[in-house]
């Protein structure tokens, strides 16, 4: 089976493919994890926590799947369909059945934007 | 530095490959940490080159005339303003349309955020139907003049313009679904607005790209305003009377990008709540007979979308 991040606590569990998250974003001391379901899922763990965990588990490659932007996202890299700096604007698409639109700084944006073109060099 | 550290360890303007065997990117606070250094080295030369000239003066300064580094006391600032967004409740697309009320303080300042979903931005100009089920939220916005009447500034009414004032450099506007607020002497989006059908208002700006805009007035008031931060559009009001100043300061603090202000004081306007309860604010003289309404009188409103309403001119 192929690696699946598992996100436990004292009451719960969950275990889930890289590739089913979209995004997982920061609310507070807690972490949401959207799902390319279309569900959300609320984990009591701060998002650099969550980052731990994805990297402590999946390792260099699959954790290469998501990066980080700011303090408050993490994206998983193949749902980025639209970058648009200026607006401030990302929009992470399967573009099939879900589309979510979220805003980062122009700096990030800016990064993110070069590290995906580096993937075509 | 531990792994707690490492991962908190990222500004809103860096990202960050997770995985990625290298440390986090600083290549940002390298620069940063270089121009510290150059800046602290410059400073000194200069001091060193300038100590002849000032010592003339030195003996003139008073105690109070010299700024002390540390002493000048930090915003107090709450948490939300490191959030991506205010709004803290997941919404489905197909949820009815709502008012999210959150309160906060800062320096201060107690102030209480609505926050819109669902809902889309019009005017509306004369009096509210306080029965209208579809309006989540609304408040006065544009001034009008004390003597005629008139709109303070350039006014769009679902494409027909109402008044071409430029006296007030702050504006809304909301065109086909997008809002847009800022600080401009001329804006493009007048005359998109009357092209589209759209809105458009002027006020007084508050701030603009994340600066503070001084303000005339200084007496004290409740102060409303209509906001963007990071794309997301909401309103204001300040709980306590403030004067523009200490609340234009509390919205930059809060981490506003842009704000023009609404009328405050008691000027009336209402919002609904995700399980309908209506939050009432100002005093609404001009619905029970204790006040005539000046003509012109207008209102933002956030309404359910497509809830079919054309008619925006109440007689």
């Amino acid at each position: 089976m192929a690696k699946q991040l598992i996100i436990s606590t004292a009451n719960d569990l969950v275990q889930i493919a890289p590739e089913h998250i979209v995004y997982i974003s920061s609310d507070g001391n807690y972490s949401t994890l959207v799902q390319a379901d279309g569900e959300m899922r609320m984990v009591s763990y701060q998002l650099g926590q969550v980052e731990k965990m994805i990297s402590d588990q999946l390792g260099k490659d699959a954790g290469k799947l998501f990066i980080r932007i700011g303090k408050s996202i993490i994206i998983n890299r193949s749902y980025v369909y639209y970058i648009n700096v200026s607006r401030q604007k990302l929009t992470l698409s399967d573009i099939r059945t879900f589309s979510h639109t979220v805003s980062a700084s122009k700096e990030a944006l800016k990064q993110l934007k070069e590290e995906i073109e580096k993937s075509i060099k | 530095m531990s792994n707690k550290q490492r991962y908190d360890d990222i500004s809103d303007d860096e990202i960050r490959i997770i995985g990625d065997s290298k440390e986090p990117r600083n290549i940002k606070r390298l620069v940063i940490l270089a121009l510290v250094v150059v800046a602290v080295v410059a400073g000194v030369v200069a001091l060193v080159v300038a100590r002849p000239n000032t010592a003339l003066t030195e003996n003139n300064e008073t105690e109070e005339q010299i700024p002390i580094y540390g002493e000048e006391s930090e915003p107090v600032v709450e948490d939300v303003v490191d959030t991506e967004h205010f709004s803290r409740i997941k919404v489905a697309e197909g949820e009815r349309a709502f008012t999210e009320l959150r309160d906060t303080t800062i320096n201060d300042v107690p102030l209480r955020l609505y926050i819109p979903h669902n809902a889309e931005l019009s005017l509306h100009v004369g009096k509210m139907d306080r029965e209208d089920e579809d309006v989540v939220y609304t408040a006065e916005a544009a001034f009008i003049r004390a003597d005629n009447h008139a709109i303070l500034g350039a006014f769009v009414l679902k494409g027909e313009p109402l008044a071409w004032g430029l006296s007030m450099r702050g504006y809304c506007a909301s065109i086909d679904g997008e809002v847009t607020v800022g600080v401009a002497d001329n804006s493009p989006l007048f005359e998109e607005a009357i092209n589209s059908g759209g809105y458009f208002f002027r006020q007084y700006p508050l701030v603009d790209n994340g600066v503070f805009v001084a303000n005339e007035p200084k007496n004290k008031s409740v102060r409303r305003a209509i906001c963007e931060r990071r794309g997301e559009i909401f309103m204001i009001e300040s709980l306590t009377k403030e004067s523009f100043h200490d609340f234009t300061q509390a919205l930059v603090d809060l981490g506003v990008d842009n704000a023009v202000n609404l009328a405050g004081s008691e000027a009336y306007g209402w919002a609904i709540d995700r399980d309908g309860v209506k939050h009432e604010f100002g005093t609404p003289n001009f619905y029970t007979g204790r006040g005539k309404m000046p003509k012109n009188t207008n209102y933002l409103v956030w309404r359910v979308k497509d809830s079919g309403v054309e008619a925006s001119v109440a007689e």
